[in-house]
């Protein structure tokens, strides 16, 4: 039998977290690859193979991670990347990007944003100009929509 | 014009122009509501992720969009105390009078200096490219502005400083 009772509690309760179509983030699995090699990063802008550099960090992508230390290590090492090759050649090496890597790349010139230094948001302005000429709105949408973040 | 300014423009343009593709949005929880997803945030399903364009660490703009609303949130530049006060007085001024602006957010949020929400019904009664026009506008005079007025301040207290010291 019912209890009678004059607790109120039971309208607190937010029930729509019982609701069985509420949506649910999909379990990420960890998988693909962990992030760049910084070490092989540094040793190709060394010796001044700077497209070479950004082509392995953007296919080394740890975007299937769901480690945020991973995450903020690679964004580290691509942010090198992208403010070491000169203005003149940006517009070379983005020519030279395949189309998923240009949305990569465009994810990257959105996190640089976010943390502004020295100098760095006015490059990755022109990198943003650059990017958006090659992969139009398509590659700007794919930041704002993917799930799979950088 | 500064030599960052126009790609940060331009950036700010794109990615407007690429967000705000809203449409009409029933509320999931309210029976024939349609309440701006980005504020109420409901489900996650129907955010997309915040992106941020800054030029500098003084100057950003946050862009957060969902599925029928977007938000957009400018920070403006303060060099020093005056330009503070000037912008707080007239963003102020502009906030409380947001319905005659439409698009304008009654609060900026928090770390903002103002804020804009547009919605589907603003898209559907405005022109899309006039919308992303005016925020860009804005933008522009903004700062133009608020460096006018504190000219304006500072010839004017010049002027008064003079009238009072004549007597001495």
């Amino acid at each position: 039998m019912a209890k009678n009772t004059s607790s109120s509690a039971f309208r607190k309760i937010d029930i729509d977290q019982y609701n069985e179509d509420n949506f649910k983030e999909d379990e990420a699995e960890s998988s693909g690859p962990t992030g760049p090699d910084e070490g092989e990063i540094c040793a190709l802008l060394n010796q001044g193979r700077s497209i070479e550099a950004l082509k392995l960090v953007l296919n080394n992508a740890p975007i299937g991670s769901t480690n945020q230390q991973v995450k903020d290590n690679a964004l580290a090492v691509t942010l090198k990347v992208l403010l070491a090759i000169k203005s003149a050649q940006i517009e070379e090496a983005v020519g030279n990007l395949s189309r998923d890597d240009i949305d990569i790349l465009m994810k990257y010139i959105y996190r640089g944003f976010e943390y502004p230094s020295e100098g760095s948001s006015g490059h990755l302005l022109l990198w943003h100009e650059k990017a958006y000429n090659v992969g139009g709105s398509g590659c700007i949408v794919r930041v704002l929509s993917d799930r799979l973040r950088v | 014009m500064s030599a960052t300014l126009k790609p940060y423009l331009t950036a700010v343009r794109h990615t407007l122009t690429s967000a705000m593709c809203l449409e009409h949005f029933s509320s999931q929880v309210v029976e024939r509501y349609n309440k701006p997803e980005v504020e109420v945030r409901t489900s996650e399903e129907l955010l997309l992720n915040p992106v941020i364009i800054s030029r500098n660490a003084n100057e950003k703009v946050l862009i957060e969009s969902s599925i029928n609303s977007i938000r957009v949130s400018i920070m403006i530049k303060q060099a020093d105390e005056i330009e503070k006060i000037l912008c707080k007085k007239f963003m102020r001024f502009m906030m409380m009078r947001a319905e005659n602006f439409i698009v304008l957010r009654r609060k900026p949020v928090d770390g903002y200096h103002i804020s804009f929400l547009i919605t589907n019904f603003h898209t559907e009664q405005m022109y899309k490219h006039k919308l992303v026009d005016f925020v860009i506008y804005f933008m522009e005079e903004i700062d133009k502005e608020i460096s006018e007025m504190k000219l304006a301040v500072n010839a004017r207290a010049r002027i008064c400083s003079e009238e009072f010291l004549k007597r001495f």
